[in-house]
């Protein structure tokens, strides 16, 4: 600590020379102070924070019926104890470490669990969709649109680079034109054009039309980022797993893909977290994820103009959620079970 | 060299793909036909009835829906216009900053992209909306003399007026879409090797002549392409001024389909729209790679 900060005023020092970068910096740390200092007298004496104080079940669960918030309550803190497994792996001793692909296996299967416990069934009464909300559908909603824009994504990339044709103008087709349209349209077209496209006697709900929307926008970003891997694999590979006399879809499964996702990863995360973001719009489409939670709160008279406040507590909110998924990515990537493979020639 | 097989395999597709646009267009017509509503674009030239907050052509809600929404039309091109002025500013500004000699600055800017980054475009809109332009006195303002004037009525730079709707997408949108720019900016100083920065500064150019004839030449061809990307994206996202009551494309068109009903045929004229919007942006940024990065690579 001490070390980085002798070189920290060294490289000021050395920027002090430069009289307009001594300027610079005291403009900059004025500005710094006067941001800190009316962000604090606000903090102390404007704000009133009994909006987000009294409704935080609301922000948590919406709607959801009262005796049975525990439900997704318990989902979330599940959630946060996974989490906070995750992140800590590297600071446990290896008698309590899990491996990477456990825990994938782990938070693969908080989705359907979610799912269960939130919709009910098997024992418990049954919640309809129209009732959750806050952060619980936020993160069910980026949990499954993700989940199924992955392998959607994987199929998309593969077709774009295919030799046949027909496959790769269609998926080029798809790919462009869903990256050409603005994303509130597409969910405008889950929730109001889709029912349209069904037989009459189909009905699907709300939720479910959203994660369709956004999972079949996610995709052909997915497709993209894939591309990117698949593009990085020398086709020495393909030549050498051809050569051992693999199948065009052994190749594919244990030769190209394993070591292209590898590579997309980092490019993936970022869209789980502009999925996460991008599932705020759905407040505009009326659903009370997160955001549309705290219009509806923002409407009520009795928090009449505590809008920053709101917003402030919501920020906070999303950069926790997206840091941790951030970070997490960072851990599964480095504790990932192809992390090894690379040493087996050896 | 390979023998030409017989494409089976596309065969089956294209049975496959052809079924289910069948099944999907079939399912539609059944529907309009049941509801009664049909195809038509007849409501195009019917009075539009709504009046838009905005307009930079003259409109009253007499006037038919198409032009409701050509007017619409407009506005959004002028608020993505804008934005890209000001988010490119900010960035190249932002994106520069971060590879700066102070630390300070260098500290700031990367403070601003990871924060921007992390929280939703539409709540940093709400934001501006809500608190930072609403939350103006109603008494107009002037910090810098009569150059600008602010009020929660709206904001007046050099005579010009611009509603609060259109401020808070502008200042919103720039923001947002800087931040992005400014990580493209630093990816493309990065990609200009370490050792012509240290060749001007040790010839003792100044950092701003080093940067704009030694670095930026060479940086452009890899920013550019990244950037009509990102001012892509913000055109895209300027469809989320919905939120804060700004008459764009895509608000207006939503009214004009809630009042109509005609959904799929106000979506088609969306999305068309749209594409005209994105050729615009892109026939623009090809005109610009042709000015900017050809002189670039020809010395």
């Amino acid at each position: 600590m001490t070390g980085s900060w002798t070189a920290y005023r060294k490289r000021l020092l050395q920027a002090r020379r430069h009289p307009l970068q001594t300027v610079l910096s005291v403009v900059i740390l004025a500005l710094i102070a006067w941001v800190v200092w009316s962000t604090a007298t606000w903090l102390v004496f404007g704000a009133d924070w009994s909006v987000v104080s009294e409704n935080l079940p609301l922000f948590a669960v919406g709607a959801y019926p009262e005796n049975e918030r525990w439900r997704p309550c318990l989902w979330l803190g599940l959630l946060c104890l996974m989490t906070a497994t995750t992140l800590l792996q590297p600071l446990m001793s290896a008698r309590w470490r899990i491996s990477g692909l456990a825990l994938s296996w782990c938070w693969l299967a908080m989705l359907p669990f979610g799912l269960l416990l939130l919709a009910g069934g098997a024992g418990l009464p049954t919640v309809s969709s129209r009732d959750w909300g806050g952060l619980t559908l936020t993160v069910l909603l980026t949990g499954f649109s993700g989940l199924l824009a992955l392998p959607l994504g994987v199929l998309l990339a593969l077709g774009r680079r295919s030799k046949l044709t027909l496959p790769r103008h269609l998926c080029r087709f798809y790919i462009d034109g869903m990256r050409a349209v603005p994303l509130i349209a597409v969910l405008f077209f889950g929730q109001l054009l889709l029912p349209l496209f069904l037989p009459v006697d189909i009905e699907i709900n709300r939720v479910l039309r959203a994660v369709v929307a956004f999972a079949l926008f996610a995709a052909a970003y997915v497709a993209e980022d894939v591309r990117g891997g698949l593009q990085a694999i020398p086709s020495t590979q393909l030549e050498a797993a051809a050569a051992l006399g693999l199948g065009p879809w052994q190749i594919q499964q244990l030769v190209v893909l394993p070591q292209a996702l590898r590579v997309a990863v980092p490019a993936l995360t970022n869209q789980a977290i502009g999925l996460l973001q991008n599932t705020s719009l759905m407040a505009i489409l009326g659903l009370v994820e997160l955001l549309g939670i705290s219009r509806s709160l923002l409407a009520n008279p009795a928090y009449i103009g505590r809008h920053l406040e709101t917003y402030i507590w919501l920020a906070g909110l999303y950069w926790l959620v997206c840091t941790a998924m951030a970070l997490m990515a960072r851990q599964l990537e480095r504790q990932g079970p192809s992390a090894s493979t690379s040493a087996i020639p050896s | 060299m390979k023998r030409k097989r017989f494409p089976w395999l596309e065969i089956v597709l294209l049975i496959v793909v052809l079924t289910v646009v069948g099944v999907l267009v079939n399912n539609l017509a059944v529907n309009l036909i049941r509801t009664g509503l049909g195809l038509s674009f007849e409501w195009l030239w019917q009075p539009a009835g709504f009046a838009l907050s905005e307009h930079t052509l003259p409109y009253q809600p007499r006037d038919s829906t198409a032009w409701a929404l050509l007017v619409s039309w407009l506005n959004s091109l002028r608020v993505i216009a804008c934005s890209i002025v000001l988010a490119t500013v900010l960035g190249v500004g932002a994106g520069a900053a971060r590879r700066s000699l102070n630390p300070l600055l260098r500290q700031l800017a990367a403070l601003y992209v990871g924060l921007i980054r992390q929280i939703p475009l539409l709540l940093q809109l709400l934001f501006w909306y809500f608190v930072a332009f609403l939350g103006l006195p109603s008494e107009p303002m002037a910090p810098i003399g009569a150059l600008i004037s602010l009020s929660n009525q709206g904001v007046a730079i050099l005579g010009l007026n611009l509603s609060v709707e259109f401020s808070a997408v502008l200042v919103g949108l720039s923001v947002f879409t800087g931040a992005a720019i400014a990580e493209v900016v630093r990816g493309g100083l990065d990609s200009v090797p370490k050792g012509q920065w240290e060749a001007f500064r040790s010839l003792g150019i100044s950092e701003l002549l080093g940067l704009k004839k030694v670095v930026l030449p060479q940086a452009l061809p890899a920013i550019l392409p990244a950037l009509s990307s990102q001012y892509l994206n913000l055109a895209k996202n300027s469809t989320l001024a919905i939120a804060v009551g700004f008459a764009d494309l895509y608000a207006v068109s939503d009214t004009a389909i809630t009042q109509t009903g005609r959904a799929i045929e106000g979506f088609l004229i969306l999305l068309l729209s749209f594409l005209a919007l994105n050729l615009l942006i892109n026939g623009g940024m090809q005109a610009l790679n042709r000015i900017v990065v050809r002189p670039a690579q020809r010395t």
